[in-house]
């Protein structure tokens, strides 16, 4: 019996060339529908629902994902639009506030509503330098010394006039000052600023009722006699003069709004 | 036994590639070729070239070409990788990317020079080839990442640092 050995790297060259050839004769006479592709469809067919179910998992998972980020944006958006409305409304409120207050104060004052500018209140300084700023300025008509006056009283003069705006120096300004007269009381006082306005000039001794109005007299040239500056606190002798701590009428922490007055002219009767 | 495993499981992975649901470039990843690779490790180039070649054959039968030129492909294929591996000794990462590149490279050319000297219009082009090639490379890239990570997992510094840990 003849045994034959084949080296392996010889064996494989052969097979190869069997190969060829057999992949030749197949070639010049292809067989289709052959026992051996319904084999092979048999045989991918779990393998490929394998692969279909993962596929459509993934596609599930990709789709939710896609969504869920589609869905983040919109509430993302949504929080934007909501911060949004929720500043306008407010801007709309402290709107709403500063026309129904200009409203009131053109109502208390109609006889000064003529030559008056109604302006609104822009920035305050009150510990520091004791002013307001108005948004209206020259071309508005303000000029300096104009007395400024809120829905509770007088708050001060403006002391600086710009183009579009102007500065107002409170009643509470250390160096304010103004003439004015307790109701009740015959004499005339002056009113200076500070942390406590207070009226001073009054004899000493002099009886002056707790929470009375204050008003102007227009001695100083500046404020039109009449109007409120605020209300007496619990008077009391310093040196040869009464003094009388006032609680002013208009605070002006919370005011917005202001009427501008005109500046009284200086000498007239 | 390992390598009669992979083969299978390679096998059923390559039929899976082809289904609708996935992405449309996946049936160009070669599993099998990738036990090839594996083979380079533990066999002789012939021994790989036996290995590619039967990698080769069911790639014709699954794919249901002609049976033969992808069998030649394959051992080609096999030899060339083996051969590599061996004259520049790789390792690791790079013995992964470059042999599954090499044998995707190799399986696919001869496969095109045998089916042209036949006489045979081939199923893809230049673009078909590329896209086994980029595929496969990609394939021989994540196994090259599982396998490190497997590696650090089993290392001994890692052991000896839980055990540490539990000290």
């Amino acid at each position: 019996m003849v045994q034959l050995r084949l080296r392996p790297d010889l064996a494989i060259v052969v097979v190869c060339i069997g190969l060829y050839i057999g992949s030749a004769a197949q070639a010049r006479s292809p067989l289709g529908g052959t026992a051996l592709s319904v084999a092979v469809a048999t045989i991918a067919a779990p393998a490929v629902a394998v692969g279909n179910a993962v596929g459509a998992a993934w596609q599930l998972f990709w789709t939710g994902q896609r969504d869920l980020r589609s869905t983040l944006a919109e509430l993302r958006k949504l929080r934007l639009e909501s911060a949004e409305l929720r500043r306008n409304n407010q801007l709309l409120s402290a709107e709403v506030t500063a026309l129904r207050q200009g409203s009131r104060l053109l109502a208390a004052y109609p006889s000064l509503a003529e030559r008056s500018v109604l302006a609104r209140v822009i920035a305050r300084d009150l510990p520091r330098t004791h002013t307001l700023r108005l948004d209206r300025g020259s071309r508005d008509g303000i000029h300096v010394d104009g007395p400024v006056l809120g829905e509770g009283g007088l708050v001060g003069r403006v002391d600086q006039v710009l183009e579009h705006s102007c500065r107002v120096q409170l009643l509470s300004h250390p160096a304010a000052a103004a003439a004015a007269a307790v109701a009740g009381v015959q004499q005339e006082a002056l009113l200076v600023g500070g942390d406590q306005p207070r009226l001073t000039g009054l004899s000493p001794y002099t009886q002056v009722p707790l929470d009375s109005p204050i008003l102007s007299t227009g001695s100083e040239g500046i404020y039109p006699p009449g109007l409120v500056f605020g209300t007496t606190l619990e008077a009391r002798n310093d040196g040869l003069f009464t003094v009388v701590p006032v609680r002013l009428a208009a605070n002006a922490a919370e005011v917005t709004v202001v009427l501008v007055l005109a500046p009284t002219v200086r000498g007239a009767p | 036994m390992k390598l009669a495993v992979a083969f299978v499981v390679a096998l059923l992975l390559q039929l899976g590639l082809t289904a609708s649901h996935l992405w449309w470039v996946l049936p160009a990843c070669q599993p099998l070729l990738l036990v090839v690779v594996a083979a380079a490790r533990r066999l002789d180039p012939v021994g790989v070239a036996w290995y590619g070649l039967a990698a080769g054959l069911v790639s014709d039968v699954l794919s249901q070409r002609i049976i033969g030129p992808g069998g030649i492909g394959g051992a080609v294929a096999g030899f060339v990788v083996a051969s590599v591996v061996r004259r520049f000794e790789m390792e690791g990462p790079l013995y992964w990317i470059v042999g599954s590149l090499l044998a995707s490279a190799c399986s696919d050319l001869t496969w095109m020079l045998v089916a042209a000297t036949l006489g045979v219009q081939p199923d893809h082009g230049l673009s078909g080839v590329l896209a086994t090639v980029a595929m496969t490379g990609a394939a021989g890239l994540a196994v090259a990442a599982a396998e490190r990570a497997l590696r650090a997992w089993q290392s001994p510094a890692r052991r000896r640092r839980r055990v540490l840990r539990r000290l």
